[in-house]
């Protein structure tokens, strides 16, 4: 590893930061979490930097260490046998959703309903219509087929979309 | 009742998240306009994304979190970085400093008063009464060559801020301020100056652009502020002097 190449590694690591906490805050679901959790992903991919290729997507490569230490956190809390699950932690909001105007609230169901998905459903939800990938891309990322991608990914808007009051057209 | 069901949901949802090439999106697309119930599905879940994309942006908006960054790396320039736009880098860093330390800040001073400067805002002042009167996307005459829009008003968690937009023609200059609540009268938070672009019209208000739209956003998340209040809700405050 040159120096050179840690810098850039580096620099580029900055550059994606807010994108995995955006990534991340769609998994967790509160920013504290999201942060540790970038935060964590950040040291990981520098310890294994050698095992980043060059000329890849870094950005599908760190989303992939962001959901594995995810899940890696959500496995120890279920074995400890945490008090709070991590799915009924919602994004504070201080109390003020009972004034908010519609839209606000419209973010906060969308908020509330992405938390209340399975794991695997929330993280292919984020990774395509948060971040953009396409359907392979998120397969790669979360090395699942692509079919199990759309199919996550349909189960996840039957789950959601009648919860943001959006009626899925009339096609049930 | 029949129908015919040669798209189903998953090509729709791959239309929708932009996997399909050209030439299937056309067919889409002209598939769509004869099937209101797969249009009204597609809207549906675009509706969905757009929402999922703004429940969970602020990330992109905010600085990065210093202990991030220190991991990432210590001492050399990476301290500095925050996720702003690059466009206006210089302006916008000034702005996040001012805001992460609790200071108004003023970009690029007022060449000839508009009013705009940070703090109370003076009773019998236009201003003033524009705050406190004028609807949300209505312009005023301030003086000559100068025209006041009131763009929004968003509540926060200690009242009311307003956006107000000022061209200033004969400066070609724009500022663009936020001005909130304070007690029983208006206080000045922030204001933005940049010139006015070329392509601007003599007459009327100047679209939202970057201004308030971007650094704003950073003074608005501060006051806890929520989206903007409709006409009604407005005119509403409006006829109560405000009162909370």
């Amino acid at each position: 590893m040159t120096d050179q190449r840690s810098d850039t590694f580096r620099r580029n690591l900055v550059a994606l930061v807010p994108k995995l906490r955006r990534f991340a805050l769609s998994l967790t679901g509160n920013m504290p979490d999201a942060d540790d959790l970038v935060q964590a992903a950040c040291e990981k991919a520098l310890r294994n930097i050698a095992q980043f290729v060059p000329g890849t997507r870094m950005d599908s490569w760190m989303y992939r260490i962001v959901q594995t230490l995810w899940l890696d956190d959500r496995r120890k809390l279920k074995r400890r046998g945490a008090s709070v699950d991590p799915d009924d932690v919602h994004l504070s909001d201080h109390g003020k959703a009972a004034n908010l105007p519609e839209d606000r609230m419209m973010l906060a169901q969308t908020r509330a309903a992405m938390l209340d998905l399975p794991q695997g459903q929330r993280e292919v939800l984020a990774l395509v219509a948060i971040e953009g990938l396409s359907y392979r891309e998120a397969a790669e990322t979360l090395e699942v087929p692509v079919g199990t991608v759309m199919s996550r990914l349909s189960r996840a808007r039957d789950a959601l979309l009648p919860k943001l009051g959006l009626s899925q057209g009339k096609r049930q | 009742m029949m129908r015919e069901t040669t798209v189903d949901k998953a090509l729709l949802a791959a239309f929708a998240d932009g996997e399909l090439s050209p030439e299937e999106a056309a067919a889409v697309v002209m598939h769509l306009a004869d099937h209101p119930e797969d249009q009204a599905f597609v809207d549906d879940l675009m509706a969905a994304n757009a929402a999922l994309i703004r429940a969970f942006d602020a990330p992109m908006t905010a600085p990065v979190p210093p202990a991030i960054l220190a991991a990432i790396d210590g001492p050399p320039v990476r301290a500095k970085v925050v996720a702003l736009p690059k466009r206006r880098g210089l302006a916008w860093a000034a702005v996040a400093l001012a805001a992460s330390v609790g200071l108004a800040v003023v970009l690029f001073p007022a060449a000839r008063p508009t009013g705009l400067t940070a703090g109370p805002v003076a009773q019998g002042q236009a201003l003033h009464d524009a705050l406190q009167s004028l609807p949300s996307g209505t312009t005023v005459p301030l003086t000559a060559g100068q025209d006041l829009t009131i763009l929004a008003t968003l509540p926060t968690t200690a009242g009311h801020c307003r956006e107000v937009e000022v061209i200033n023609r004969a400066d070609r200059r724009l500022d663009v301020a936020l001005a909130c609540t304070a007690g029983d009268g208006w206080r000045v938070d922030v204001v933005l100056s940049e010139p006015l672009p070329e392509a601007t019209p003599d007459q009327g208000f100047v679209p939202a652009g970057g201004i308030e739209t971007e650094a704003l956003t950073l003074w608005l998340d501060r006051l806890g502020a929520g989206m903007a209040l409709d006409a009604a809700t407005e005119a509403a405050m409006i006829a109560r002097g405000w009162a909370r």
